[in-house]
Parts: C-alpha cells; structure tokens; sequence
C-alpha cells in the first residue's frame, strides 16, 4: 500500500479517501495522483512532477500538499471557518485565536488537526487545536496553532 | 556587434524606433480554479484595481495596488497568475485544447503550462519539459499552487522529446531565447550578434524536433520574446523551406511579421507571424505552424 502515507494522514481529518492504486505514483518519497488521460503520456519512469502531487513523506513523518488539503475541505474534514483578519495572519504563519474562529465542523477536541479555511471556503492549511474552540471565556487565546498554510509558497522561493 | 546604438540602427531598419518602456504588470485569471468566485472584486477589495487587457480573454493589467499582486490569498490559492500580458497570447493561439495530447517545450518556470491546464480545464494531458533542474522547482510550486492536474514534467532538453515516442496534438515552443530591452535594463551592455546567432540556432534545432513529435493535424505555436529577425521571422522562413510546415493565420494583437528583414526577401506566408515591439507590452514574436499539406 504505496499510498498508506496519504490516507492515514487523511484519517486524522475524520474522512477516508480511496486512492486508486493504479493511479497513485510514488517517486523519490513524493505522492501524486494521475488521471487515465495522463497515465499514456509518462513513459518514462524519471519524472520530476505528475498529475496533483498529494504530499511527501520523509523520515516517517507525511508532509501533505495543498492540492491534497484542497481535496479533503471539500469532503466533511474536521475543519473550522476563520475570519478575513485571521485568515491572512495565518497565511503569514501566525496561530489562530479562538475569538477569530467562525465555525467548527469535527469534534474540535484539542491536539487533533483541523483544516483553515477562510470565509469563502478556501482551504489556506491546517494546524493542531491546542485550546478550547468553543470556550466563551478564552477567546483571545491561542486556539489553533499554524502546522502548515498557502504561504509557504512564498517562503519557498526565498 | 552590441550596444545599444547598434541595436537601435538595426530596429530603425526594421521599421521601429526605439523607445523607453515601463513594462505594466499583468495578471491572467484561472478560470477553472476562480469560476464563480468574484476575483476582480476581491482584489479590488484588497486594493488590487484591474483594467482589463482588450487583446486577451483572461488578461488584466494592475492599475494601482497597495499590496503585492504576489502575495495576497487570492494568488497563493492559484485563482489568478503573475503573466506579462503579452506572454499570454501564445497559448490563447491553440484551438479546441480540451482534452487534447500537449507538449510544452521549454516550460519553466511554468506560466504557460498553467495556463494550457487552465483552458484544458484539466483534461487532456501536458508533457511539460525543461532543461535546468533547478527553474523546474519554480515550475513544481507553480503547478501545485494552481492545482494543475494534467501535466507530468521531466529535466529533459527539448531537444530530446522525440524520444519519448509520443505523437502530440499540440505543441508549444516558447523558445528560450535572447529576450528584449524592455524586459531586461541590462540588455544592451549583456546581448551580442553571436548570442542571437547562437541561440536561433538552437531554436531551430528545438523546432525540427518540435515538428517531429507533431500528429498529422497537430497545431505548434513557436514563440520568442526576441525582437531579432534571426530568432523570429527568419527562423519561421527557414521552417517553412526545411520542415514542411506552414504558416497559419492568427487572429491576435500584433504587427504582421516582417517579410523583407536587412533586403533579404522571406517567404510571404511570414507575414501571418505576429512581430509585437515593446510598448503596450515587452517585446514579441508568435507564430503559428500546421504540417504542409503538399508533403
């Protein structure tokens, strides 16, 4: 099961994804997802990128992709809707404070990891829930910490 | 052979007297990622004010901005690209590209690829390659942020895609080129006859391979954002002796490409090229090539 990294990732979210095995490649630690059309056009096995990359798993840990976090917002993933303000410090990499925090969907039990979406629905990343997201009392305290956001896409090119 | 006085003699023999050129910033919208979710307004809610570009169909010039085009939410979710406006016209050149067989050349760092998948709509595939591993990263993030879906990259010199075996319905050659003065300050005191000479050459060499990975009724569209006639229009005259392809027509903005260049005649199918100097835009060529029929 080349694809376990993915979707045991995926569990954490509270869903199940089915990758078809014949369409889930791994090269070099990196998970991509190929449509029936492309499949004829990778003849060659030395590809540097194919169809949506899904993640990468490196000494034991999976490091999921955008496209892959994109993909399960859409399905009932544990996830919470934050507003305009905390949705950009989020981008910069900044936690999310309960008092920014919209909606819930999932348990939002604390050390679990929820996806950030802002209020259209865009899935920005994702982080661990360290405090209490339905807590009247603690709203200007941390309530998601940032594991991973859109920014990096920035940061990368640095 | 350089300078800019040089090169300035040689654009007034072609028709064009230099010019100082504040290239404008352009962005080209990904409708299969923005459908729907009101861009235009949402950028100009973030101080983003867009005029759109009459020539292209996706294409807005940024006005004003109080924050980076770069880095607001909207791009690093891929519902729009960072796209000199007329960088956009080559791939707008294909027809019918849905689910379609496409090979990109000379794809890094990505701009075009992205915008093939996004008329593609994902469907179809795209054989992105390029020579140098390290733009082929830029290329990675650029896919995975537009959440492209059909395109596989290899490091491959373009040189070498006929040995992929592959018969492509349509072909882009963005050729790597020697670029222009109004996208490069220094490009005066970098560019000398030898490189243009050099680097045509190479660009006739990724073109015959180009038309052998070709179908039958396949379309390539060769594209330089050269302004030297041995890049462009002369490469084009040569194309069309060597290589049994000719010249299509093409509706897009643009002069007709130059049929006499330096008293040497050209083929007259050469003026269905499209020669854009720097002014509106940088500097340009684009063409488009159909196998001959009389073969």
């Amino acid at each position: 099961m080349k694809a376990r990294a993915v979707t045991n990732f995926v569990a954490q979210f509270g869903i199940d994804i089915a990758l078809n095995p014949e369409l889930t490649v791994e090269k070099n630690g990196r998970f991509y997802l190929v449509n029936a059309a492309l499949k004829p056009l990778m003849v060659r096995s030395d590809f540097f990128y194919a169809g949506v990359f899904l993640g990468k798993a490196k000494e034991g840990k999976f490091f999921p992709s955008f496209n892959l976090l994109s993909i399960i917002a859409k399905k009932d993933a544990a996830r919470i809707v934050v507003g305009s303000k905390a949705a950009w410090l989020f981008i910069c990499g900044r936690p999310i404070l309960a008092k920014s925090v919209l909606r819930v969907f999932g348990s939002g039990k604390k050390n679990t990891h929820v996806l950030v979406l802002n209020e259209f629905g865009e899935c920005l990343g994702f982080g661990r829930i360290v405090g209490n997201l339905r807590d009247k009392g603690a709203m200007d305290e941390i309530a998601v910490r940032n594991v991973s956001d859109v920014g990096d896409f920035l940061r990368r090119e640095r | 052979m350089s300078g800019k006085e040089f090169y300035q003699n040689r654009y007034q023999q072609l028709g064009y007297t230099l010019q100082e050129v504040k290239l404008r910033q352009a962005i080209r919208i990904n409708n299969t990622n923005a459908k729907g979710k009101k861009i235009i307004e949402r950028l100009a809610s973030l101080g983003v004010h867009l005029e759109k570009i009459p020539f292209l169909q996706s294409g807005y010039w940024v006005v004003d901005s109080k924050v980076s085009a770069g880095a607001t939410a909207e791009y690093l979710l891929g519902l729009y690209s960072i796209q000199e406006a007329a960088a956009q016209i080559p791939v707008s050149l294909f027809s019918d590209l849905k689910g379609k067989k496409v090979l990109d050349c000379a794809a890094a760092p990505g701009g075009k690829t992205v915008q093939l998948a996004d008329i593609m709509e994902n469907t179809g595939g795209i054989v992105a390659l390029d020579v140098d591993k390290r733009r082929l990263a830029a290329l990675g993030n650029h896919l995975e942020r537009c959440h492209v879906a059909n395109a596989v990259v290899y490091l491959l010199d373009a040189r070498q895609a006929p040995t992929l075996g592959i018969k492509f319905d349509r072909v882009l050659v963005d050729a790597p080129c020697s670029g222009n003065y109004a996208a490069d300050r220094d490009w005066f005191k970098n560019r000398t006859q030898k490189d243009i000479e050099r680097n045509a050459a190479a660009q006739r060499e990724i073109l015959t391979k180009a038309v052998e990975c070709l179908s039958d009724h396949g379309e390539l569209v060769y594209s330089t954002c050269s302004l030297e006639p041995e890049e462009d229009e002369l490469n084009m005259d040569w194309a069309i002796k060597q290589l049994n392809v000719e010249i299509q027509e093409i509706d897009c903005y643009g002069n007709s490409g130059l049929t006499n260049v330096f008293g040497k005649q050209l083929d007259s199918s050469v003026a269905r090229c499209k020669r854009i100097w720097p002014g509106e835009t940088q500097g340009f060529f684009v063409c488009k090539l159909k196998r001959s029929k009389t073969q």
